[in-house]
C-alpha cells in the first residue's frame, strides 16, 4: 500500500478533505477509516485438507461526532458519490458544524507485526502440508486419538484512516491463526482437546516448533482428562495458572475499566480513579506493543498510535481504557484503545493484551503449597461479564483440587463466578511467572475484535466453584 | 433489495463459473439495510446507517470444493475473484462427497421471496424522523426507576429497522429468494440502591411488522428485571428444582439441536451420538420444527443449499427423530440428508397445554426460578455443563428472595431426563419458541 493507500482505495487527500468537509457540516468532529481485509482459510478434517476459500471485504466507515453523540455510515464503495452519501447519512446526528484542522500530521507507529513472508505469498500447498504434518504430530504422540480438526485461518488488512485534525495513518495488519480440535477415545470414553496459537505475523509462524508445541499441548496430561470429575461446589481459594487465567483480568477488571461504561455511570469502578483496589504491588497493564502479539496495534482504529496503558498501578486505579470520545469527555489523552470490528463499525473502546506484571510470592509451587483445600485452574475456556454488578464467570477446561498443599484428583467443565472488585481485593499472592497466552482470544462487546490476555500465577482467596 | 440486474449478473457468474472449469456452483446473494438509532438516557446518543451486500459462492471443481466471498460486486472484480477461487479450489485435496444436492430436494416455491409473509411493506415508509420517534417514545428514563430509594442511572435503548434480501442460485437449475424485515428494540437499564450497589438488566423486542411492533414497554420490563434483583445473595448450595423462565431458557435448547448437526454426529463429538431413534429424554419433552410459519420471524422455506424445509417432528416424547444432515454429511455417514438445521424449533407444552412461569413455580412449590444467565459453557463431547445464574428463590409457588452469583451444574442427558414440565409461554418474537422449563435435582453452588 502506498503510504496514504489511495492505490487501494482509490482516492486521493484532497477527497478524503472533501469527503471530511462533507461530514463536518453535522458535527465537530469527522473521520474516515478505509478497510480491505483479504480473510483466507483452510481446513483439515478426516485426514485431508478439502475444504478452504478466501473473503475480500472491502469499504469505508464515516464517523461524524456532536460532542459524545455518534452518527456513523458506511459504504461498500469508495467512488466520491458513495463516500458523499455515507458522509451526509452520518451527519443525521445533527451537531454544530465543525472545520478542518490545517494540521498535516502524519503520526508515526513502530513496527510490531514482525512480518517475513507476506501471507498473499504463501504457496497454499505447503500450507495444507504443514496441518496435515500436524495431524500426524498428534497421532504419533497419542494412539488413543479418533480425530483431528485443524484450521489455519489467516487474514491481510490494509487500513487507512483520516480526520478532521488533517491527520493521515495508514497500517497494513496481518493476522496467523491455527486452531487445533482433538477428539481421542479410552475405554468407551470420549476427550475433547482444543488447543491454538494466533501472531500478528507472517507464514513464517508456521514451522515446526509450533507443530511441536501445539501437538505436545493438546496430548498433555490426557489420562489425568479422561480421569476427571466434577469437585463438590462451594466457596474456596483458588489457584489460577499463568498465561491463559489472564482471562480473570480481561472480563473481571478491564472491561471494567473500559471508559465508555464509567462515562455512562455503568461500571463498578465508575467512581474509584485514584483509589486503592487492590493490595500494593499488583500492576494491570493493556498493551498494544508487544510485538507480533495477537492484541498488538501499531494504530488503534482512530489512527492513534499504539501504547502501553497502566490501568492499575501499586494497586491503585490510575487510568481508564479510552476511545477519542472517552478521552475528550475525561479530558485526557485517548489510550489507542478505539477499536473497531470493520469499517461496519463504529470504534468503541476495547482492550488488547490485558495483563498483570509478575509479582513476588514466588512460584506456582509455592502458592499451591499454601492452600489446605482449594481448586488449581490449569486451562480456562470462555468468560463473561455483568457490568453494572461486576459479577464474573469463567469456565474451566481442565484443573486439579488441591489438598493440603498439594494437586490431587483432576477435574474439568466446571464454572467459576465471582465479583470482579471483590476477586481483585482477594487477590493474596502473585508469582513471579508471568507468561502471556498466544491463543486465539476474541472479545465479543458488541463487536469481534482480536484480543490477548496474559497473568502470573495468582492465589485469589475466594471465588465460588460450581460443582455436585 | 436485489435488483433484476443484480439477478442477472449472478446468473451470469454461474455461467463465468462453468466457463472457467468449474464443475458446479452456488452463489448466494445477499443485500441487506439496517437504520439504528441509539439513545442514552432518553437522548439520542448515535445514528447509523448500514447498507451491505455479498456474494458468496461454493465452487465444485475436480472433484475439489472451496468457499469464498466478495463485496466488490462489479462485473470485472467478480471476474477476477471466480478465477482465483477456482484456482484455490484446485489446490485442495479432493473429496468425492462435496456434491451439490439431488435437483429432487430443491425448493421451488420460493420465487418472489415474498411467500412467508414477512417482508413488510410498510418499511419503506419509515423516515429519519419517524425512527427518532420510536427510539425516544421507548425511553423511560424522564420518569426515573420508580421504585423509592433506587435511581435510575443509565438506559441504554436502540431501535432499529431492516431490510434483508436473499438470491440463491446454482448450475443444477435452483433459484430461491427469501425476504424479509425486521422492526427491533432492546434496552438495558442501570439501577443504583441507597447502598451505592449496582444492577443492571435488559429487555428486547422485535418483529417482522410494523403493526406488530410495539416496544413501549421494554425499557419499564428492563427496569422491573434489575429492580427484582436488589439485595441479591447466594442460596445455599445444594440440589434444587430448577425453572428456568421463557426468555432465557433457549441456553438448555441450543446445546440438544448443536449435538443433533450432522458435522458434531461424524466428528464424534456430540453428546447424542448413536441416540437416533432412541428415547434419551424424558417423555415430557418435544420439539418440533415449524419453518413455515406463515407472519412469523425466522420461518423459511429453504437452507443455504436450497433445499425445501417441512415441518418434521425433531425430539417426539424424548426420543431423538431426527439428525441435522446436509448433502456432504449425508455423504460421510452414509445417511439420507435432511436440512441442515433446524429452522424454526418449538418446544410442546407439557404435561398439559398452557403452563406459565407463575404454573411451573406452583407445579415445583419450591426451588430457584433462573431468570437470566452469566457466562458458562457446555462440553458437546460429554453434555457436561455449568453456568452461572441469576435468578429467585421460590417456595410454595412464590419467590421468596433474589439470588445471584451462583452455578448450575450438571450433564444435559440428565438434566432433561429430570424434565418436570414445560410450559406454553415462548415469546412469539423469537426465532427458537423456547417457553419455561422445569426441572427435578439440579445442582447449584453458591
Amino acid at each position: 500500500m502506498n503510504h496514504d493507500g489511495s492505490d487501494i482505495f482509490g482516492v486521493t487527500l484532497p477527497q478524503m478533505r472533501e469527503i471530511v468537509a462533507e461530514g463536518l457540516k453535522g458535527g465537530d468532529w469527522c473521520d474516515l477509516y478505509f478497510e480491505q481485509t483479504v480473510y483466507n482459510d483452510l481446513l483439515l478434517r478426516d485426514g485431508i485438507v478439502a475444504s478452504g476459500g478466501f473473503h475480500l471485504d472491502y469499504g469505508c466507515g464515516i464517523r461524524v461526532l456532536n460532542g459524545e453523540k455518534t452518527g456513523y455510515a458506511y459504504s461498500e464503495s469508495t467512488d466520491m458519490d458513495s463516500l458523499r452519501s455515507a458522509a451526509k447519512a452520518a451527519t443525521a446526528i445533527s451537531g454544530h458544524p465543525g472545520s478542518i484542522s490545517a494540521g498535516g500530521i502524519r503520526p508515526e507507529a513502530p513496527e510490531l507485526y514482525c512480518m517475513k513472508h507476506k501471507w498473499s505469498d504463501a504457496d497454499k500447498k505447503a500450507l495444507c502440508s504443514w496441518l496435515e504434518k500436524l495431524e500426524a504430530a498428534i497421532r504419533q504422540k497419542e494412539a488413543r486419538t479418533r480425530k483431528v480438526i485443524a484450521m489455519l485461518s489467516f487474514s491481510e488488512s490494509e487500513v487507512m484512516m483520516y480526520n478532521s485534525l488533517d491527520e493521515l495513518s495508514s497500517d497494513s495488519r496481518p493476522l496467523g491463526s491455527v486452531t487445533l480440535t482433538a477428539i481421542f477415545g479410552d475405554k468407551g470414553r470420549t476427550e475433547q482437546r482444543s488447543v491454538s496459537r494466533s501472531f500478528r505475523c507472517g507464514s513464517e509462524m508456521l514451522d515446526e516448533q509450533l507443530i511441536s508445541t501445539l501437538a505436545e499441548e493438546a496430548v498433555r496430561n490426557l489420562d489425568d482428562s479422561f480421569a476427571a470429575r466434577r469437585p463438590k461446589g462451594g466457596r474456596m481459594p483458588v489457584v489460577m495458572a499463568a498465561g491463559a487465567s489472564g482471562i480473570l483480568l480481561h472480563e473481571a477488571m478491564g472491561h471494567a475499566f473500559e471508559a465508555d461504561f464509567n462515562r455512562k455511570g455503568q461500571s463498578v469502578f465508575c467512581d474509584r480513579m485514584g483509589q486503592r483496589i487492590c493490595r500494593k504491588g499488583i500492576n494491570i497493564i493493556d498493551d498494544a506493543t508487544i510485538p507480533g502479539n495477537r492484541g498488538a496495534l501499531r494504530f488503534d482504529d482512530e489512527g492513534v498510535p499504539g501504547q502501553k496503558t497502566y490501568m492499575v498501578q501499586d494497586g491503585v486505579l490510575t487510568s481508564y481504557l479510552h476511545d477519542r470520545i472517552s478521552a475528550s469527555w475525561y479530558g485526557v489523552r485517548p489510550t489507542g484503545n478505539g477499536r473497531r470490528e470493520s469499517f461496519r463499525y463504529n470504534p468503541i473502546p476495547r482492550m488488547r493484551t490485558t495483563y498483570m506484571e509478575s509479582g513476588s510470592d514466588g512460584s506456582l509451587d509455592d502458592l499451591i503449597a499454601s492452600v489446605r483445600k482449594g481448586i488449581y485452574v490449569d486451562k480456562f475456556a470462555n468468560g463473561e461479564v455483568r457490568i453494572g454488578e461486576g459479577d464474573f464467570t469463567f469456565y474451566v477446561k481442565n484443573g486439579y483440587l488441591i489438598e493440603n498443599g498439594r494437586l490431587t484428583m483432576p477435574v474439568k467443565d466446571i464454572n467459576i463466578i465471582g465479583n470482579g472488585p471483590q476477586a481483585l481485593a482477594d487477590i493474596e499472592a502473585v508469582a513471579s511467572d508471568l507468561k502471556i497466552d498466544d491463543g486465539t482470544w476474541t472479545c465479543g462487546k458488541e463487536q469481534s475484535v482480536a484480543v490477548s490476555c496474559g497473568i502470573p500465577s495468582v492465589l485469589v482467596k475466594n471465588l465460588t466453584v460450581g460443582g455436585e | 433489495m436485489i435488483s433484476q440486474t443484480e439477478i442477472a449478473l449472478t446468473r451470469e457468474c454461474v455461467q463465468f463459473a462453468l466457463s472457467e472449469g468449474a464443475d458446479a456452483v452456488r452463489i448466494t446473494l445477499t443485500k441487506s439495510t439496517e437504520d439504528l438509532i441509539a439513545t442514552l438516557d432518553g437522548e439520542v446518543d448515535r445514528v447509523s446507517r448500514c447498507a451491505d451486500r455479498s456474494m458468496s459462492i461454493a465452487i465444485f471443481a475436480d472433484g475439489r470444493f472451496g468457499s469464498f466471498s466478495i463485496n466488490k460486486l462489479d462485473r470485472e472484480s467478480l471476474r477476477d475473484f471466480i478465477r482465483r477461487s477456482i484456482g484455490t479450489v484446485r489446490m485442495l485435496a479432493p473429496d468425492d462427497k462435496r456434491v451439490l444436492p439431488s435437483p429432487a430436494r430443491y425448493c421451488r416455491e420460493a420465487v418472489s421471496g415474498r411467500e412467508m409473509e414477512i417482508y413488510d411493506e410498510a418499511y419503506a415508509g419509515i423516515d429519519a424522523g419517524a425512527r427518532k420517534e420510536k427510539a425516544l417514545a421507548a425511553s423511560a428514563f424522564s420518569k426515573g426507576s420508580g421504585i423509592e430509594g433506587v435511581r435510575l442511572i443509565s438506559e441504554e435503548g436502540e431501535y432499529s429497522d431492516s431490510e434483508y434480501d436473499v438470491y440463491l442460485i446454482d448450475s443444477q437449475g435452483l433459484e430461491c429468494r427469501h425476504s424479509e424485515t425486521s422492526f427491533d428494540y432492546g434496552v438495558e437499564v442501570t439501577l443504583q440502591d441507597e447502598q451505592g450497589n449496582k444492577y443492571s438488566d435488559y429487555w428486547w423486542t422485535a418483529s417482522p411488522r410494523l403493526a406488530d411492533f410495539d416496544p413501549s414497554g421494554c425499557a419499564r420490563t428492563a427496569i422491573g428485571r434489575a429492580a427484582a434483583q436488589i439485595g441479591a445473595r447466594p442460596a445455599e448450595s445444594g440440589s434444587y428444582k430448577m425453572v428456568v423462565s421463557a426468555n432465557v431458557a433457549s441456553r438448555l435448547v441450543t446445546p440438544l439441536l448443536s449435538a443433533l448437526n450432522g458435522y458434531s454426529i461424524q466428528q464424534g463429538n456430540s453428546f447424542l451420538v448413536d441416540s437416533l431413534g432412541k428415547s434419551v429424554f424424558s417423555e415430557g419433552l418435544s420439539i418440533v420444527d415449524e419453518p413455515w410459519r406463515k407472519g412469523e420471524a425466522g420461518s423459511k422455506l429453504f437452507d443455504s443449499e436450497g433445499v425445501r424445509t417441512s415441518p418434521a417432528p425433531v425430539i417426539s416424547e424424548g426420543c431423538v427423530k431426527q439428525y441435522f444432515i446436509n448433502t456432504y454429511m449425508a455423504g460421510k455417514l452414509g445417511k439420507e440428508p435432511t436440512v441442515e438445521d433446524a429452522i424454526r424449533p418449538r418446544v410442546c407444552g407439557w404435561p398439559r397445554p398452557g403452563l406459565d412461569t407463575q404454573a411451573l413455580m406452583e407445579i415445583c412449590g419450591e426451588g430457584i426460578l433462573v431468570t437470566d444467565f452469566n457466562g458458562g459453557n457446555c462440553n458437546m463431547t460429554t453434555g457436561d455443563f455449568s453456568y452461572g445464574i441469576s435468578g429467585m428463590l421460590f417456595k410454595d409457588g412464590r419467590s421468596v428472595r433474589p439470588v445471584n452469583g451462583m452455578l448450575v451444574t450438571g450433564n444435559f442427558l440428565t438434566l432433561w431426563k429430570n424434565l418436570i414440565a414445560a410450559g406454553e409461554d415462548y415469546r412469539p418474537c423469537a426465532t427458537k419458541l423456547i417457553p419455561s422449563l422445569a426441572f427435578d435435582k439440579v445442582d447449584f453452588s453458591g
